[in-house]
């Protein structure tokens, strides 16, 4: 018997802290780890301590024998062409790293509530003696965990518990609904923590009358504002995107009213969903399979929960969309009521920071903006939209580390 | 329960250590640290800087021996907890069965600290008198969720502490094979721990889970506290006016403390076990 996890792994890695056999990997500093897919546990030398599940912020860890086979399969075929390490052998580890005190600051202000802006806080505690101001113009913490992950995934969505009580401490000032350009300038330092939301677009005619992803998850997952998508039209539905944020549009798409009904979703989100008459989804991947970005176990879930009703479709560049349909490259038409788009987030320019256009985001050393004492970056503003949910507590910790080791100057949120 | 005790049970025929023989109890002990020297209460004064390395690496000893007697202190009190717990459970229940299973290895850590740390250091240790009283008083009347919790917290503090010493090539080979034992072992009685404390606050009303937060809370700071006193100071031959004054000032060490209880913390917060009254406690430990 040995422990397994699942494709709702989190990647924040407290597993392989507390793993005394060294058998999850990729660890932090690993080829492989914060690419976004699941952390795997080595069967051949687990001991079933369950030390992992207890720690799992998301339930991904389970017994093998409570898990699905298909995850069971994935955490051995992940370790099918290494040696088994041998934890014994203590050389084999990871020496283990310390971070001097450097004094650190007083007063850090923190722009989003979202999983980066969480980590860097919990670090900031951590690690220094600072107040930690947190703002976020939303009314609760999560960010993209409340409303962009599927309401499908309740289990990804209890990390949220976490980042509740990290907003009780006592050195934490937490300011919802409000804009940081608004605050005084009093801080030592700024983390902008305010994620990549803007949907990428394909530059193709007609695209206007498309739903971009962020569009459509913010409204199946309530977010305050967001708008209500056009129609709804069956019985054919195309998403452009291969990564798990596509993967998600095409399940929710597909749920019927039984399933929607067991999601944690708004009534008008159900009911307009049963009433869409969306039969079958054409999954449209631009390049091949070999360079989806989805991960094997989002794409098992789609295909285990939605059947032949997806079709997968790949190498197919679009050229327009019109009501009879999108156009491809090769001049066919598939006919479709709606057209989704899911082909990654970009972020936006944050006022008096820097700001690359081709890689949307903020140029940064290790988290410090460049040419900008005093301001810092963490999650998807500094490294781009890509990784899990977890992936933002290394980043976090490296921007924190970074901070700390800075010098300090009086900064303004909004400079 | 019973089913988190039989995986625990089936996890420690898969691997269970056993320090008589897999130690080495003759070979001579070289003069290396006796825990990281990043984990030292002094590391990152100006005290330390002012150190030889070979004080530098006395010190670290003789914290680390004073670090484990604290812990086989605990151990004492954790064997009666859990036997007092178990005492009229049904004998063929996994529960039970594990519960002598990890009074069975508490016991045997027990000795193997105590023989690490005569080989180590000369004089030995052990616990301030009010820690060693509020012990002694804590194993006979503590129950339920204040127990394990209790239990869980000492475990854990040693716990993030060995897991840096044991992968640290710095450290005397002796320390880091004791500490793999440990953390190996201590990982199955960690979630026993978590489990039992899960368990026991179903249904605890606020006025209990107040009362058990500031039990918990005490705990964690007597056995933190005991950790390293001024008679390690006095015996590495350090000005312990001085040693004791910079160590509780010490940003350093509180980082780290606080980073490596983190998800203890954690825990104990999604139990409601985080009150304002026990917050206070932790934060004066330095463990939030």
């Amino acid at each position: 018997m040995s422990y397994a996890i699942s494709g709702e792994c989190c990647s924040d890695a407290s597993c392989v802290a507390v793993c005394p056999m060294n058998s999850i990997h990729p660890s932090p500093g690993e080829p492989g780890f914060g690419t976004g897919a699941s952390l795997f546990i080595d069967p051949r030398t687990c001991i079933d301590c369950g030390a992992c599940a207890d720690i799992c912020p998301v339930d991904a860890a389970q017994p093998a024998d409570r898990s699905a086979v298909e995850d069971v399969q994935r955490n051995a075929a992940y370790f099918a062409e290494q040696e088994p390490l041998d934890a014994m052998d203590l050389d084999s580890w990871g020496e283990p790293s310390y971070e001097l005190w450097g004094g650190g600051p007083r007063r850090v202000l923190v722009v989003g509530a979202g999983p980066a802006g969480m980590y860097a806080t919990r670090e900031l505690l951590l690690r220094t003696s600072a107040e930690v101001t947190l703002v976020d113009r939303l009314e609760h913490v999560g960010g993209l965990v409340r409303y962009g992950v599927a309401p499908d995934h309740p289990s990804t969505k209890q990390i949220i518990r976490t980042f509740e009580r990290i907003v009780r401490h006592d050195r934490v000032r937490w300011l919802p609904g409000t804009d940081a350009g608004e605050l005084p300038d009093e801080f030592d330092a700024v983390v902008h923590a305010v994620g990549a939301r803007r949907s990428r677009r394909l530059g193709i005619v007609g695209e206007e009358a498309a739903r971009t992803a962020e569009e459509f998850v913010a409204w199946y997952n309530g977010r305050p504002g967001a708008p209500v998508p056009a129609d709804l039209a069956g019985p054919r539905a195309v998403v452009v995107g291969n990564g798990n944020v596509a993967l998600d549009l095409a399940r929710i798409l597909l749920s019927d009213e039984q399933r929607l009904r067991s999601m944690q979703v708004p009534a008008a989100v159900r009911d307009v969903l049963a009433a869409s008459g969306v039969k079958e989804v054409v999954l449209l991947g631009r390049r091949g399979p070999e360079e989806a970005a989805y991960t094997q176990s989002a794409l098992q879930e789609l295909l285990a929960t939605v059947g032949d009703r997806v079709e997968l479709r790949y190498h197919a560049r679009p050229t327009s969309w019109t009501p009879e349909g999108l156009t491809l490259d090769d001049g066919t038409t598939i006919a479709a009521g709606n057209l989704f788009t899911a082909i990654g987030f970009e972020g936006q320019p944050i006022d008096g920071l820097p700001f690359d256009p081709d890689r949307g985001i903020v140029p940064n050393v290790r988290g410090a903006v460049v040419g900008r004492p005093g301001h810092y970056v963490a999650g998807w503003i500094k490294h781009g939209a890509r990784g899990g949910i977890g992936v933002n507590k290394a980043c976090a910790q490296e921007t924190v580390m970074t901070l700390v080791s800075s010098s300090r100057a009086l900064v303004s949120p909004g400079s | 329960m019973n089913e988190t005790a039989q995986r625990l049970l089936g996890s420690a025929s898969r691997l269970s250590r056993d320090p008589e023989t897999e130690i080495d109890w003759d070979a001579p002990v070289g003069d290396g640290y006796g825990m990281s020297p990043e984990w030292s209460t002094l590391y990152g004064t100006p005290y330390w800087d002012e150190l030889t390395e070979a004080q530098q690496r006395e010190l670290t000893r003789h914290e680390s021996a004073s670090v484990a007697t604290t812990g086989i202190w605990f151990e004492l009190i954790l064997q009666q907890l859990v036997l007092r717990d178990v005492y009229d459970k049904p004998a063929r229940s996994a529960e039970f069965q594990w519960a002598l299973t990890e009074i069975a290895d508490e016991c045997r850590h027990s000795i193997m600290f105590a023989r690490a740390t005569e080989r180590m250091v000369e004089p030995a240790y052990r616990p301030r008198w009010p820690a060693r009283e509020l012990g002694r008083m804590f194993k006979t009347v503590a129950t339920g969720e204040s127990a394990y919790a209790a239990i869980l917290v000492a475990e854990e503090v040693l716990d993030v502490m060995q897991r840096d010493w044991m992968r640290d090539r710095r450290v005397e080979p002796l320390v880091r094979t004791v500490n793999h034992i440990h953390v190996v072992e201590e990982s199955r009685h960690m979630v026993f721990a978590r489990e039992e404390t899960r368990e026991r606050l179903a249904g605890a009303g606020r006025g209990r889970r107040w009362v058990s937060a500031l039990v918990i809370a005490i705990a964690a700071d007597m056995i933190v506290s005991s950790m390293v006193g001024p008679a390690v100071y006095a015996n590495v031959g350090l000005d312990v006016d001085r040693a004791v004054r910079e160590a509780r000032r010490n940003e350093h060490h509180r980082s780290l403390l606080r980073t490596s209880c983190a998800n203890l913390m954690d825990f104990l917060g999604s139990l409601g076990l985080l009150t304002p009254a026990a917050s206070r406690v932790y934060r004066r430990t330095g463990l939030l």
